[in-house]
């Protein structure tokens, strides 16, 4: 940026924790990357050369990678000039599966469609901070392979959640949307086209159920950080019904399904 | 209104679909093909033509050919019985650089992607089982990236192909040859210190 005096002044270096969101090619060597810092919220940056020579960022750019992040702001552009990336957590370092993969691309969908540019969002930010440490799963010895399948739900589920809840989407789960009626230890139901779930009485046709179980299950989780629930804890539905709830609510509010929600579902 | 006569203003709408071509070079190529004789101009159209029509997938290893079997699945100097599985058709030409594969490939066209949408189903992956289920491979050599969705796409052909009983084995990652320890990222440094061996 050039003062009046004519002299020419470095936009100052930023620094702070991000989680690597997405990554595009543009042009011929760079790369275009969405990261989450926590300092600023979602801001999209160009890595020069990432694209052709690994060497400055290797493999800090894979997306969900946890890294500390260094990019300049450029004046009258929205896009930032990315620095360089510390890698804090890769999603490489441990064992990774299809469920695994699946998994991560759907907290990086999520934040990548829900949150605003440059808007910071800490309690966000220390929530796929927390889930993605709980996504880090050890191999089995000697293979890259995890022992079994991932065990993903908790934490997806657990994401899902509380993101709603932080970005002031979630409806309460504890009583009918319709007549107030408490929905503890009874049936409650959910419906594609409204928020919040309903007594017996105000289901109307084509409801889904949402269980006693994944309630409780989903109160308990409003109690506890992601790492306190393991998975012996998973009820059998896998929590599909929460799921499909929460989904119900971003398709309504993005106006359009996550690629990656279908994709969860679709695992055995 | 267009600025160009139509047949320019369709000859620049197509150009613009190439990567990395935007409306100024789409002009300026337009203006080329214009200008440029008219052998020239139909030797190009014809070779557009042509690679729809003479290319196809290879049906033992999904790789581009105008030949089936490939030259690598025909090649009798080759070990048809190790496979090498790799992400895209340019992969193939890649590996071939280090001349010290001399085994068959099967190419998957891309990597389980689930932000793309692209999962199992999408891969083209059964012409590779049904080589491996009528034991005419030996190994599998699972080459795709070492990506998320490359690792991913490797344990997922990994545990598919299990219990067939094949070998599998995934390629190594590491330190480039001839770089500095120094200038090695950290996942990268972690792997190259898992993969070590004894000498
Ligand atoms: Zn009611
Ligand atoms: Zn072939």
């Amino acid at each position: 940026m050039r003062a009046a005096d004519g002299t020419i002044h470095e936009m100052a270096l930023k620094s702070s924790e991000a989680v690597v969101l997405r990554t595009y090619p543009l042009r011929e060597a760079d790369l275009l990357v969405t990261l989450f810092t926590r300092a600023e919220g979602k801001v999209r940056g160009v890595a020069k050369s990432a694209k052709r020579s690994r060497k400055r960022f290797g493999g800090a750019l894979e997306p969900l990678t946890c890294v500390r992040a260094y990019w300049q702001d450029r004046a009258g552009n929205e896009l930032a000039r990315l620095d360089s990336c510390d890698v804090l957590l890769s999603p490489l370092a441990s064992a990774m599966d299809y469920a695994r993969a699946v998994a991560l691309a759907h907290v990086a969908e999520m934040l990548d469609e829900l949150l605003p540019d440059r808007e910071p969002n800490d309690s966000v930010f220390r929530l796929a901070w927390g889930v993605l440490q709980a996504l880090d799963f050890p191999a089995a010895a000697g293979t890259g392979a995890p022992e079994k399948s991932s065990e993903i739900w908790i934490p997806v589920t657990y994401f899902d959640l509380w993101t709603m809840r932080l970005l002031g989407y979630l409806p309460s789960l504890e009583e009918c949307i319709e007549c107030g009626e408490p929905l503890a230890g009874k049936p409650a139901y959910f419906h594609a086209l409204r928020d919040g779930l309903v007594c017996a009485t105000h289901r109307r046709i084509a409801s889904s159920e949402m269980t006693v179980e994944s309630r409780a299950l989903a109160a308990e989780m409003f109690r506890n950080p992601v790492n306190h629930f393991s998975p012996e804890r998973l009820p059998t539905s896998r929590l599909a019904d929460l799921r499909k709830f929460l989904m119900q609510i971003i398709h309504r509010h993005l106006d359009r399904t996550l690629q990656t929600s279908a994709q969860l579902e679709k695992l055995d | 209104m267009s600025k160009f006569a139509e047949p320019m203003a369709r000859l620049i709408d197509e150009l613009k679909k190439l990567p990395g071509v935007g409306s100024k070079s789409a002009q300026r190529y337009a203006f080329h093909i214009l200008r440029a004789s008219d052998e020239d101009a139909a030797l190009l159209a014809d070779a557009i033509r042509e690679i729809k029509q003479a290319l196809r997938l290879c049906s033992v290893c999904n790789n581009i050919t105008d030949v089936d079997p490939c030259v690598y699945c025909s090649s009798p100097t080759r070990n048809q019985r190790v496979v090498c599985v790799v992400e895209e058709p340019t992969n193939i030409a890649a590996l071939e650089k280090g001349h010290n594969y001399s085994g068959g490939y099967h190419v998957l066209h891309g990597t389980l992607s689930p932000i793309h949408g692209i999962g199992p189903e999408h891969l083209r992956i059964a012409n590779l089982v049904a080589r491996v289920e009528q034991h005419a491979v030996d190994e599998v050599i699972l080459a795709t990236n070492p990506t998320v969705e490359g690792e991913a796409t490797a344990v997922y052909l990994a545990r598919l192909l299990k219990s067939s009983g094949v070998r599998l084995t995934r390629i190594a990652t590491g330190i480039p040859a001839g770089s500095d320890i120094e200038y090695a990222d950290e996942v990268t440094l972690q792997r190259a210190m898992e993969g070590r061996r004894e000498m």
